[in-house]
């Protein structure tokens, strides 16, 4: 079931601006084989998908990843039935991708461990100090388990049911990865 | 400083506690000058979140993900039957030939590939330091052995985990323990990958996730050694 993007202030395809009519277009030909107009939806929507991959899994994985998002979504245009927006669909499908490469590399079941605070806690010498840290830094030195929640829920707008059932946790469980997170960060921005 | 409520101020500031909850810590707050501190910081790091950025990838990764479309099933071939409004069907018989070329299209080009590789070992495969694995170097996209050979890979972690080691206690113990936590990472997939390959040494995902995982080792350690160096 295709759900609205929850960063979407009207999600209805109705009310759809300029990027989503383009996209339905782009997409009824990208499903006919044309790369270019796949190419064009690759540019509409790089940035946020690029971005999800680097907040969930790093700077060292979002290339990758970012690719395989979009080589999965060429594969898969022709499951999108067009309930919701285009994106809706694409960033879901970006979240999946994410969350099947981190069970692949192992790293699942560490994920809402509870390891110490690792915000902050890494400088590169012991003397340093993150006061330069921007708050993308930040967040990507949370743990994981709450730096994912805290990103699906504070920048991609998912509920905590939503979140829950994506990472096969309950949502009190997510409630409080989220607390924790926003707890790190706010020490961040205070320093 | 934390109370009873600090726990909670998420779930308020999401409206996520329930009407007796909400209330009571409606009546708390103006008596609490932490809780109001630490809930104006909450709505800080919530209204930040909120107004991130997106940007683009450094390198325009379109080329790349292109290269890979050509090699994939496309939405059109996997999805539509129909051809100019004409059906396309085969005989058992017709698909039988078929696969049967298919078969000794495959064997002659892996036969071809062997014979190659035999006669002429690839650059980086020449032992320096070190053994060669025992097991099947990562091929690349068309087949061809890696440039990056198992000895040099070896060598080149060698040196960078003996650098490592001489300076470790230059670094955080907090760093050291990142560092070393991810390269029990990268090993354990590494080792998953050479060990499904043993099993299926053609495939070109493993093969290409083996590379990968020898390449992030080497690249965790120089941003390691590079740290030392800072």
């Amino acid at each position: 079931m295709e759900r609205s993007d929850p960063r979407d202030a009207s999600p209805d395809i109705v009310a759809e601006g300029a990027p989503g009519v383009a996209d339905r277009e782009d997409v009824v030909r990208a499903r006919a084989g044309d790369t270019r107009a796949f190419e064009r939806i690759y540019r509409r929507h790089v940035p946020r998908v690029y971005g999800l991959t680097r907040r969930m899994m790093g700077q060292e994985w979002a290339d990758e990843l970012t690719q395989d998002v979009f080589v999965r979504a060429w594969e898969k245009l022709g499951t999108f039935r067009g309930e919701a927006a285009f994106g809706t669909w694409l960033y879901r499908l970006a979240i999946n991708v994410v969350l099947t490469r981190r069970a692949w590399l192992g790293t699942q079941r560490r994920r809402l461990d509870d390891q110490e605070d690792t915000l902050g806690s890494v400088p590169a010498r012991p003397a340093m100090t993150d006061l330069g840290m921007d708050f993308e830094t930040a967040m990507e030195r949370l743990p994981e388990g709450a730096r994912e929640v805290f990103v699906l829920h504070d920048v991609e707008g998912y509920k905590h049911e939503e979140i829950a059932g994506m990472l096969g946790v309950t949502s009190g469980t997510t409630k409080a990865q989220l607390h924790r997170a926003r707890m790190m960060l706010r020490r961040h921005l205070e320093a | 400083m934390t109370d009873a409520w600090t726990d909670r101020l998420s779930d308020y500031l999401d409206g996520d506690l329930d009407h007796r909850d909400r209330e009571a810590l409606d009546a708390h707050l103006p008596g609490c000058a932490a809780c109001t501190e630490t809930l104006a910081a909450l709505g800080t790091v919530v209204a930040r979140a909120r107004r991130l950025s997106e940007r683009s990838p450094a390198t325009d990764l379109w080329p790349g993900i292109a290269a890979r479309l050509e090699s994939t099933r496309g939405p059109l071939r996997l999805r539509t039957p129909r051809f100019g409004g004409w059906r396309v069907s085969f005989t058992v018989l017709q698909l039988a030939a078929a696969a049967l070329a298919l078969v000794l299209l495959s064997s002659g080009t892996m036969w071809l590939a062997l014979r190659r590789h035999a006669a002429a070992p690839t650059i980086g495969t020449t032992p320096t330091t070190g053994t060669a694995p025992a097991t099947t170097s990562p091929a690349g996209p068309d087949g061809a052995v890696a440039d990056f050979g198992f000895a040099r890979y070896d060598a080149a972690v060698a040196d960078l985990e003996r650098v490592l080691a001489q300076h470790r206690s230059e670094l955080d113990p907090a760093t050291v323990r990142v560092i070393e936590d991810n390269l029990r990472i990268i090993d354990r997939a590494t080792a998953e990958a050479r060990k499904a390959l043993a099993a299926d040494p053609a495939n070109p995902y493993l093969n290409g996730h083996l590379a990968d995982q020898m390449r992030r080792k080497v690249e965790l350690l120089r941003q390691a050694t590079a740290l030392i160096h800072a």
